[in-house]
């Protein structure tokens, strides 16, 4: 097809070619078209095959308002090819077609509409019940959109941006334009989104004259170049609006560009004032095959020639009811298209200037007619146009047939935000009775056509909106206001929804297939609210949001229910107001987490990292995952551990130890100084939360430790729950502040030694205690004598920046006694055949401080201190219901169970926490959280295991713990 | 996600930063003579009053204080002062 390629208000690049890829073929279009209009260029006119019937659909709104034009672009299934820009080497299929889109196979569909009525569906398939799966399968295949392939994986950046506005305008037309200039001259910031990818609105194509001098797309020009120039106002350009809530938050997503790094961003603005200057969509013409590719609407042919240089047809005739397709007739008539016959369902009431120009041009133009049927089976060939009574008919041939019953506004941003809308009579729109607080509405939307009032609107706007950030504009306002009543008002908008037409294949909804015989059955049915006639007849729940039988059902309704004197109700709106990818709403997966201050020197000695938690750690330091080596060399030597991961707090001020006996189970009034304390948080229900040491440091002034996973939320945790007391404490979270080196091992000492500057000897500093000191002079450490491996033990806490060097000057101390590092899952062996729990593993939600045997630490004197978990404590002690944690041996020495099996006999009755081979002991052991009646010593255990093929393992409950009952290693 | 809220030390802020703790049910009871089911109670049971409820908030991402606010659950927007009940 040729291009018209000299027009001025193109927005297409001729001279840069763009290829894509359809039914095994190359089509060619240019840059800056869309999927859809490369393929008009080179002559497609069906694109897909509707819902229910397989009718053939055509390019109709250019807008994405209607499911039409989806496609499957590059695997992606419902595409809007009419909203998607054409990047080289796409490759497009037609969905929901056997055969293709010009022949499909199931087209003999359309001859059956008379066995489904309105809600067919809900009223046949059910009886008898067995009958639904069988109809649910035949529907799925003859119905539905694109298919999505199994392993489709969605390529292309996915981002996210939250910019801050003062003011916020939605709609990048004239009167957004003008409000977005009015508001920044105050100096706000302001934000500007536009659904298309270019600031211009309704004037963008249009080459009517604004004034004396200018056209009105070189206005449009004009005003878009004054606001990219002001640096206050931020363009978001082909970005559609897809929420707005309350202190209006408004989301949008923006579609990428060719220079973008990426290929959707979801936008999530938080505005001062918002000003809606969204303007107006065409509300579609109902008669019979009112969908036939060939059909379109006013804005769509006028811009297909002006935007993107495609004369949309040859012969065409119009059937429209509002001025803009006067004057698009009498433009695409100069841009060579011909005119059988324009007809106007208004009796009156058109701009005289319009009407000239079509006489001037010889175009015969009907007053008071209407397109009444389309013929052609795949596209349209002929036009039966009749009087709005159906009482004269004409026929005229025609492979073009632009249809428009009026305009109607896009109100959804403004519903979403709470407006109430009313239908107004003079322009026939729905219109906001009551706008939100801080909103205001410019533009087309509110029935304007003067040029020059839709921007006095915008100005007035913008000025509002600036008042609303605190700027008096009140002066400017009110001549802003002055300005706008000087200028012509609203202007009188149709009411016709329907030409007079029995209505068996005139379509309200296309995506749903719905037609005006389904919305009267429902009507016959009972139905009366709109509202319950949507969700009866699905029209408007498909992937046009509604943007086809929004406002034509409330109108039709009303209309049948005259006598009652109903007013039209519109149907609800709801986010998103336009189809958007999930991928755009979940955004990049930004894998975000904290390195320990040694992780470099774990990397360089080899460390295999995992994600633990917010954390990286090193959970290996070998590729023999067993860790056989790093835990016989704490066993039997001394290793070395980075436990910087630990939460670290510090608590002082006069209510300090108040706080603790709140949170802790344990007496922490017992706390001595130069003592470590080990004891637990629960929660009200008295299940674990956390355990972890408290050295009081000074009187209330204490230092705790809590688990890896709770450090995050032990400050909010605490002011929780001392929220109502007013006590005087400060809380600090030293956890990234400080690091944690565990040195243990029964060479441990002899290691120390070397480098710390006190006496370790036992007496002096023994097992459970706490001391400060220095390493060589100058590192000071926090030190305590802990057990968790069950070796001699230390654990030295530092300073953040000191941890690399102190990490150096314990290695290089220890390399004559063969010290190595131990990683996580060495740890988590080691203190397994101590049984030292670890919190998350041998506890889920519901296990209690005393399921785990940790009753010991549960100081039940201090009910003043209204300790958390106590009360509930109390009142499970003697449930025989609960699990117990116990310990267990495996028959088989080599076969640990996995983590998670479960240990049955006839049911469920408990399940393995932690099992693993232990080579110190020679034997698999683990913990498992079981049925108390099962938790005896001596007891068998099965376990079932995934995929174990019905071979369960064996186990015998044993004492804990399974290394060094005495405890005498830790404290040596 | 749209709700803001007012921060005694912060000012007003995107509800993002906070933590929701619960409607205000007053301070812990006493636990001498709490049965199961008032224990349960106080923990576990709430008004969910639709309209005007004070509840605590907690500025997570901010200062870290707890707070409360009075919130219209029907409209989701923070209010200053409680409606006088009828």
């Amino acid at each position: 097809m040729n291009r018209l390629t000299k027009l001025p208000t193109l927005r297409i690049d001729p001279s840069e070619n763009r290829s894509l890829q359809y039914k095994g073929q190359t089509y060619q279009g240019v840059a800056g078209d869309t999927v859809a209009t490369a393929l008009y260029a080179n002559g497609v006119r069906v694109f897909a095959r509707s819902l229910k019937y397989h009718r053939p659909r055509g390019l109709y709104s250019l807008d994405g308002e209607c499911s039409n034009t989806c496609m499957q672009v590059d695997d992606i299934p419902n595409v809007r090819t009419e909203n998607t820009l054409l990047k080289n080497g796409m490759q497009v299929k037609d969905q929901n077609v056997k055969g293709s889109a010009e022949f499909d196979w199931m087209g003999f569909m359309d001859k059956l509409d008379c066995l489904m009525p309105a809600g067919f569906y809900y009223r046949t398939m059910h009886k008898p019940a067995s009958l639904w799966p069988i109809a649910m399968k035949q529907v799925r295949n003859a119905a539905g959109l694109g298919k999505i392939a199994p392993d489709f994986r969605m390529k292309g950046d996915y981002t996210e941006i939250y910019p801050r506005a003062a003011v916020c305008v939605i709609g990048g037309g004239a009167a957004g334009m003008t409000a977005a200039l009015a508001a920044a001259e105050s100096g706000l910031r302001v934000v500007l989104l536009d659904a298309r990818p270019w600031l211009g609105g309704c004037f963008d194509y249009r080459v009517s004259a604004y004034d004396q001098e200018k056209a009105l797309y070189q206005r449009a020009r004009e005003l878009a170049k004054a606001v990219e120039a002001t640096p206050n106002i931020r363009v978001f350009k082909h970005t559609a609006v897809v929420g707005v809530y309350n202190n209006n938050l408004i989301t949008a997503f923006q579609v990428g560009g060719e220079s973008d790094s990426f290929n959707e961003r979801y936008l999530e603005i938080r505005a001062t004032s918002v000003v809606v200057a969204t303007g107006c969509i065409e509300r579609p013409l109902l008669f019979e095959n009112n969908e036939r590719p060939g059909i379109m609407q006013v804005g769509c042919a006028h811009r297909l020639a002006r935007t993107y240089g495609l004369l949309p047809g040859n012969q065409a005739v119009f059937s429209i009811g509002h001025d803009l397709g006067l004057e698009a007739a009498a433009d695409l008539f100069d841009l060579g298209l011909q005119i059988a016959c324009v007809a106007d369902i208004r009796a009156d009431g058109q701009d005289p200037q319009l009407l000239l120009a079509l006489t001037k041009r010889n175009i015969p133009f009907l007053r008071g007619w209407v397109a009444c049927e389309a013929h052609g089976s795949r596209q349209v060939e002929k036009v039966t146009l009749s009087t709005i009574d159906g009482s004269a008919k004409r026929q005229f041939g025609c492979d073009l047939l632009v249809a428009s019953a009026g305009l109607t506004p896009i109100t959804g941003p403004l519903t979403l935000a709470q407006a109430k809308l009313k239908y107004d009579m003079h322009t026939g729109y729905f219109l906001p009775v009551d706008l939100p607080a801080k909103t205001h509405i410019a533009g087309r939307l509110t029935g304007l056509q003067h040029a020059l009032a839709i921007e006095a609107s915008g100005r007035l706007a913008g000025l509002n909106a600036a008042a609303d950030c605190g700027f008096d504009t009140a002066k400017s306002a009110a001549e802003a206001g002055q300005q706008l009543n000087a200028l012509p008002g609203p202007e009188r908008g149709t009411r016709l929804v329907s030409a007079p037409v029995k209505g068996r294949k005139s379509f309200i909804c296309f995506d749903e297939d719905t037609t005006l015989k389904n919305i009267k059955q429902a009507i016959e049915m009972g139905f009366d609210v709109p509202e319950l006639i949507k969700r009866f007849t699905s029209a408007g729940t498909g992937p046009g949001q509604g943007g086809i039988p929004g406002h034509n059902l409330p109108l039709l309704v009303s209309e049948y229910q005259a006598r009652t004197g109903a007013k039209p109700i519109p149907t609800t709106v709801r986010p998103p107001l336009v189809p958007t990818f999930i991928a755009t709403y979940a955004g990049a997966n930004h894998d975000m987490c904290k390195r320990t201050p040694l992780h470099d020197l774990q990397k360089k000695a080899g460390g295999v990292f995992r994600r633990m938690g917010v954390w990286r750690r090193a959970r290996y330091f070998s590729e023999d995952f067993s860790c056989r080596e790093e835990i016989l060399n704490v066993r039997n030597n001394v290793g070395l551990l980075d436990a910087s991961t630990l939460g670290k707090f510090r608590i002082h001020g006069p209510d300090a130890l108040k706080a603790l006996q709140r949170v802790y189970v344990s007496n922490m009034a017992k706390v001595a100084e130069g003592r470590v304390k080990y004891s637990a948080m629960c929660n009200d229900d008295g299940c674990v939360i956390d355990d972890g040491v408290v050295v009081k440091l000074a009187e209330n002034d204490y230092y705790f430790t809590t688990s890896t996973g709770r450090a995050g939320e032990t400050v909010e945790w605490i002011r929780f729950h001392t929220r109502y007391d007013g006590w005087d404490f400060h809380l600090v979270n030293l956890t990234d502040a400080m690091g944690v080196i565990n040195i243990s091992g029964p060479n441990a000492c002899k290691v120390l030694a070397k480098v710390a500057d006190t006496d370790l000897a036992n007496e002096a500093f023994p097992f459970s205690s706490y001391r400060e000191f220095t390493i060589r002079k100058k590192i000071p450490v926090r030190a305590m004598r802990l057990g968790f491996v069950g070796e001699l033990s230390y654990e030295l806490h530092a300073d953040a920046s000191y941890m690399p060097a102190l990490w150096q000057i314990i290695e290089e101390a220890g390399q004559e006694f063969g010290i190595r590092n131990f990683g996580v899952e060495a740890q988590n062996v080691l203190r397994l055949e101590k049984c030292h729990i670890i919190l998350g593993q041998e506890s889920e939600q519901r296990t209690n401080l005393l399921d785990l045997g940790l009753g010991f630490l549960w100081h039940r004197n201090k009910p003043d201190a209204k300790t958390v978990g106590a009360v509930a404590l109390r009142q499970t002690e003697k449930d025989p219901g609960r699990f117990r944690l116990v310990g267990f041996k495996m028959e088989d020495p080599q076969r640990p169970p996995r983590d998670g099996s479960i240990i049955v006999d006839q049911r469920i009755r408990g399940y393995v926490c932690t099992a693993r081979k232990s080579f110190t002991l020679n034997e698999s052991v683990g913990l498992a959280l079981v049925d108390a009646e099962l938790a005896a010593l001596g007891t068998r255990l099965e376990i079932f295991e995934d995929e174990c093929n019905g071979k369960r393992l064996d186990a015998r409950i044993v004492p804990m713990p399974f290394y060094d009952p005495q405890g005498e290693r830790m404290k040596m | 996600m749209a709700l803001t809220i007012s921060c005694p030390n912060c000012g007003k802020r995107n509800g993002y930063e906070f933590r929701y703790g619960g409607e205000d049910k007053g301070p812990r009871p006493a636990e001498e003579g709490l049965t199961p089911q008032s224990w349960c109670d106080y923990v576990h049971m709430n008004n969910c009053v639709a309209g005007i409820q004070k509840e605590w908030w907690c500025h997570k991402n901010g200062c870290g204080a707890w707070f409360t606010i009075f919130r219209n659950t029907l409209t989701n927007l923070e209010v200053e002062e409680p409606e006088a009940k009828l």
